[in-house]
């Protein structure tokens, strides 16, 4: 376990965000955030990614509770990209990715061979090299997402936690995006926690998911495991069926609409 | 250099037009004025010659002033700019945090005490106390700065929260401070508003002395924190999750601005379009230059001011126009062009 969470929990004033919620991450995995609206999939990540206190429990990256870590080792470390981030409308794709080397580079340190490789390498992983001019506003949707993964990238963080990535682009491009994840877990053994909301992405991109619901944990397990457990239709409170592929593919769960 | 910047995009021609523009500006400052001064004279003041007259106008009079002119027109310029850059605000300037506003109200309740202490009589006119009025002005402004910074700290530095909380207190004082203005009388509702309009009337070596502390001090901060601005363009999740103590940064950055925006506003008074209007301009002519920002600004904040003064001076001959009713006139159609031309 690299990072692990134990009894974490989170309030908003009354509102409970997340409770107890226990659980472990190992080098080169992916690990898919499930669970409606609201039911603490985002203040799970923050809390891994060390940008919430928890209000009880801890959260410890490398045997270190995440509290003793400075900024900017975390930043070596972990990178965290939210959901829809903010970007200047004047920045362009490299500027952006080069954003990435700040943990590396520090306030007053000039930029070295290593980190323009980083830049150069974050660029070609996300098929950005053509882009690397083009300002971040004249983009389409997905090209921008993966402008802001190859900055996390760009990071050689070791650990990527993403917060529906996904959402708000097309089909093609939220496929574009799940591969290049699934790439970069095998290839490169970074180790990928991601809030998703499509289930079907999520069982098929993860070797394990997580499931919440109202701030709890309700499951924990393979993609698998998950089909046969009711879990699913149960806390989305839809009715529909597994459908198992041929090609040992993860199970597809087909959703009834009622019309 | 900036993380933003890559080689290509450093190319520094673009300050070329705005330099020759401010030395012009400088020139004509010291050449032209109220007081027909022969150029002859003025070059021999410059190379430590030339009359006694000669030498007190511009020895004493013209170079200080302008001189503080440009300094506060500077500070005011790269406040607005790290606010705007920070607050993620394009209509952020050194009004957003109540700096000029609480800069007017204690300025008010200074002269109220001073002058009204000193006689009760509405007729007679006094002159401003001068002397203090950059010390007292400054306390207030920076004053309210943190005041406002404060409540948006307590409130998990929420930059919504810093800039509603900001506009509410600066409306509360402006409000107190025209309120006793209005109660006061006539006469002294003159010298309230002559500072209030912004103005380089009178401004010597002192307010240059006043000034220069500041300056300084942000000459030093600012290079040690190009980078940690380029971050805090970013939201705080994301400049956090690159490595950056946000709020420790923040914190910084907000305080070079408020001293900046507070010892500007103490010495020549609230020009409100310069914090707003320079950055704008600056960005628009750096383009893609970002190194090139906070250069521009500096140069176009002293050149702003310089004019305007020059202009006021010229055009009002003995009465002047006060810089604050040139910045505002010239500045408000500047930014909406500029604003039209960015979106």
């Amino acid at each position: 376990m690299i990072l692990k969470a134990t009894n974490v929990g989170v309030r908003y004033g009354a509102h409970r965000a997340l409770d107890a919620f226990s659980l472990g991450f190992s080098q080169g995995e992916i690990v898919a955030l499930i669970g409606p609206n609201g039911s603490g999939k985002s203040t799970a990540l923050h809390a891994l990614a060390g940008l919430t206190s928890p209000d009880e429990g801890e959260v410890v990256l490398d045997g270190r509770e995440m509290r003793a870590w400075k900024r900017r080792n975390l930043a070596k470390r972990l990178s965290f990209l939210p959901q829809a981030p903010y970007a200047p409308d004047d920045m362009s794709v490299e500027e952006l990715v080069r954003q990435g080397r700040f943990a590396h580079v520090g306030l007053f340190q000039s930029f070295r061979s290593e980190d323009r490789e980083a830049v150069e390498w974050a660029l070609e992983s996300t098929g950005l090299e053509t882009l690397a001019d083009r300002g971040l506003k004249a983009l389409s949707g997905g090209e921008r997402q993966r402008a802001w993964i190859a900055a996390a990238l760009a990071q050689e963080s070791g650990i990527l936690i993403l917060d529906e990535p996904t959402s708000f682009l097309d089909i093609g491009h939220q496929v574009e995006i799940l591969e290049l994840i699934s790439r970069l877990s095998r290839k490169r053994g970074v180790t990928v926690i991601i809030a998703i909301h499509d289930l079907n992405h999520a069982m098929a991109i993860a070797d394990r998911i997580a499931l919440l619901s109202a701030g709890r944990l309700v499951f924990e397990g393979s993609p698998t495991a998950l089909s046969g457990t009711g879990l699913l239709e149960k806390t989305f409170k839809v009715e529909g069926e597994f459908i198992q592929s041929s090609g040992g593919e993860a199970p597809y769960l087909q959703v009834r609409v009622r019309r | 250099m900036s993380l933003a910047t890559p080689r290509s995009a450093r190319r520094k021609g673009v300050l070329i037009l705005p330099l020759t523009i401010s030395a012009l500006l400088l020139i004509a400052s010291v050449f032209l004025g109220v007081v027909d001064l022969p150029a002859k004279d003025i070059l021999a003041v410059l190379v430590g010659g030339g009359s006694d007259d000669a030498d007190l106008i511009i020895g004493t009079i013209r170079i200080p002033r302008i001189v503080t002119g440009m300094l506060a027109g500077a500070h005011f310029a790269v406040a607005g700019l790290l606010l705007q850059a920070i607050t993620r605000n394009p209509l952020a300037d050194p009004t957003i945090l109540g700096i000029s506003q609480g800069a007017t109200l204690t300025v008010a309740i200074f002269l109220l005490f001073t002058v009204y202490g000193a006689s009760a009589d509405a007729h007679t006119l006094y002159s401003l106390p001068l002397r203090w009025l950059p010390l007292v002005a400054s306390v207030g402004g920076m004053a309210t700065g943190f005041l406002v910074f404060w409540i948006a700290i307590r409130n998990r530095l929420s930059l919504l929260r810093l800039t509603l909380s900001g506009i509410a207190i600066g409306a509360t004082l402006h409000a107190l401070a025209m309120g006793m203005i209005a109660g006061w009388g006539s006469a002294r509702f003159e010298i309230v508003m002559q500072w209030l309009s912004g103005s380089l009337y009178a401004r010597s070596w002192e307010h240059v002395i006043f000034l220069l502390p500041f300056t300084v001090a942000a000459v030093i901060a600012l290079p040690l924190l190009h980078r940690s601005l380029d971050m805090l363009r970013f939201e705080e999740d994301v400049a956090r999750s690159f490595g950056l103590s946000y709020r420790l940064h923040f914190s910084l950055v907000l305080l070079t601005a408020c001293g900046l925006a507070a010892s500007a506003v103490g010495t020549v008074g609230p020009l409100i379009f310069v914090g707003l209007v320079v950055p704008h301009l600056a960005h628009f002519l750096a383009g893609r230059r970002f190194g090139m920002v906070m250069p521009l600004t500096v140069v176009l904040g002293a050149s702003l001011v310089t004019g305007a003064d020059l202009a006021g001076r010229l055009l009002g001959q003995a009465e002047e126009i006060p810089i604050g009713v040139i910045t505002a006139l010239a500045g408000a159609p500047a930014l909406l062009i500029l604003l039209r031309r960015r979106s």
